[in-house]
């Protein structure tokens, strides 16, 4: 950092605030020094220093007082008490009041540039962290805005374009060259579905959904994925056989999310299984969890990819010779399963096929009456208000 | 037949906008464009229009959903049936997922997401210009 580091020292004695300013007159500080509370806090925000050393007992206001209103003013400047009267109780009271450390009278001018210095440290990683973590706030949110002008603006500009080409020329055109206009919209679709993928993993929040967790069936779930994922599966001939073992009860849960979720891992199946094979959907309980195990016979995944599936931006490296992937399918998969307080796993043979298991907690037999009736009365008292 | 209808198209995107023209006036829709909410509302003050087309994000923001509540608090221009098109769609969807997003800003309105086919963009338009004769009709009886 270029600035000099500004340092304030409230003390009612003079010597003290003479004795300071020339120990610390050495270390290219900025210095300022306030004989009482009240101007004290006054240059605090006047002077707007980095680190702040407050006599605990003088006249006026008391240096808790003023330890306190610096803190309200700005949690990040550090500031460290000097008192005579060094009692372990009065130390612990200052701390409490957010003082970040404790200088005993008299001190040595090495324990005074010590503690100064070790002050300003402090300073320094409160405000890099702030800053960093400002930047990655904007990061999250501003990216989701530019993906979203910028990429999809032009992009969508193509396709409306084309749509108008295609309408246009409906008459005119040749089996053939319909084919070619339906792959050049097809491939805009896809790309803005990817970007559409991306900014979801990037800006949206998948600890939400919890707010509209309520008792949903799996069974219900995994029906609607799969009746998602059929149209693909029949183009490539390929069978989804079910196993469901009912009874399963209920788990708490968000049906859109979760749904998502099972078409993602189901999907996967039909993507990298071979035409004409088949993928097995099983559903059963084994004590207090419902496992869904979805398992394929198709490229599998090797050993050295395994444990970087759940990742973002994970893409097989056997998948040129397939469809390709977002690579954040399973990324979004794993987040909204452990929304749900499930987990996820996988078991894979390169060449042999691929099985994924979920395994999400059931809901209590006599909670789940009582969270259904929570939930009739939320909807009921909603209906109400609408 | 009726006379020729006349659509507003409010986007700040004038490439995506020649896009839907083209489809529309192909369709015998009398197309005029606006690629400001500040420009827009000007027209819709100084001409007639049969129908809105409506983008959502544009400049800082969604400053699509302004112009929408502006005309809603007008009595004249809330009669105006709008089609909302928008690419925000899909972010709303994560949100309500499985669900039907309908704007609601207006009284007749509706939302199509960006971009567009011709057929249900055609589709659309006359829904909204229907829906939207039906009610002045009630209205009068």
């Amino acid at each position: 950092m270029e600035n000099k580091y500004k340092i304030l020292i409230i003390d009612d004695e003079e010597v003290v605030l003479n004795s300071c300013s020339e120990i610390l007159a050495g270390g290219n500080y900025h210095m300022a020094t306030a004989a009482n509370g009240t101007v004290g806090l006054k240059l605090v925000q006047e002077f707007l220093p980095d680190l702040v050393f407050v006599d605990l007992k003088m006249p006026g206001i008391s240096g808790f007082e003023v330890l306190e209103k610096i803190c309200a003013f700005d949690p990040t400047i550090v500031t460290i008490v000097i008192t005579g009267y060094a009692t372990v109780n009065s130390a612990v009271e200052a701390m409490k009041k957010g003082a970040y450390d404790f200088l005993p009278k008299p001190f040595t001018p090495d324990e005074l540039r010590l503690i100064a210095r070790r002050g300003l440290e402090k300073r320094t990683l409160v405000l890099e962290t702030i800053a960093l973590r400002r930047e990655k706030e904007m990061l999250r949110e501003h990216f989701a805005a530019i993906v979203s002008h910028e990429l999809k603006t032009p992009l969508s500009a193509v396709q409306q374009n084309l749509f108008a080409l295609i309408a246009a020329l409906s008459s005119k055109l040749t089996e053939d060259q319909k084919t070619l206009f339906g792959r050049m919209t097809s491939r805009i679709d896809d790309l803005l579905k990817l970007i559409h993928t991306w900014l979801r993993v990037i800006s949206v929040d998948v600890e939400k959904i919890k707010e509209r967790f309520a008792p949903i069936s799996v069974t219900t779930s995994i029906s609607k994925a799969i009746e998602s994922v059929q149209p693909h599966a029949t183009r490539k001939d390929i069978e989804i056989l079910t196993s469901v073992e009912e009874p399963l009860g209920l788990v708490h849960g968000d049906e859109g999310t979760l749904v998502e979720a099972l078409v993602n891992i189901i999907g996967n199946a039909v993507k990298y299984s071979r035409v004409g094979s088949q993928v097995l959907v099983k559903v059963e309980k084994k004590e207090d969890n419902i496992l869904i195990s979805v398992t394929d016979t198709g490229v599998g995944i090797s050993k050295d990819d395994l444990p970087f599936v759940f990742g973002d931006f994970y893409v097989g490296k056997s998948s040129h010779m397939v469809e390709r992937g977002s690579g954040l399918g399973l990324a979004i998969t794993r987040r909204i399963v452990e929304a749900h307080d499930g987990s996820i796993s996988v078991e894979s043979e390169l060449g042999k096929g691929s099985s994924f298991m979920i395994r999400l907690p059931a809901l209590k037999k006599d909670l789940h009456n009582q969270t259904t009736l929570d939930a009739e009365l939320c909807s009921n008292s909603q209906k109400g208000v609408t | 037949m009726s006379q020729q209808k006349r659509l507003l198209i409010i986007d700040d995107d004038p490439d995506f906008v020649e896009g839907l023209k083209s489809i529309l006036e192909a369709a015998d829709y009398s197309v005029d464009a606006a690629y400001n909410p500040k420009a827009g509302y000007q027209a819709l003050e100084t001409k007639h229009y049969d129908i809105l087309l409506l983008d959502i994000m544009m400049g800082r923001g969604a400053e699509g959903i302004m112009v929408a509540r502006k005309l809603n608090k007008d009595p004249k221009l809330r009669e105006i049936p709008v089609l909302i098109i928008t690419g925000i769609r899909e972010q709303i969807a994560f949100l309500f997922p499985g669900q039907a997003v309908h704007p609601h800003f207006m009284p007749v309105d509706e939302l199509v997401e960006k971009p567009v086919e011709a057929r249900l963009l055609l589709d659309k338009v006359s829904e909204l210009l229907h829906r939207a004769e039906a009610r002045k009709k009630a209205q009068t009886t």
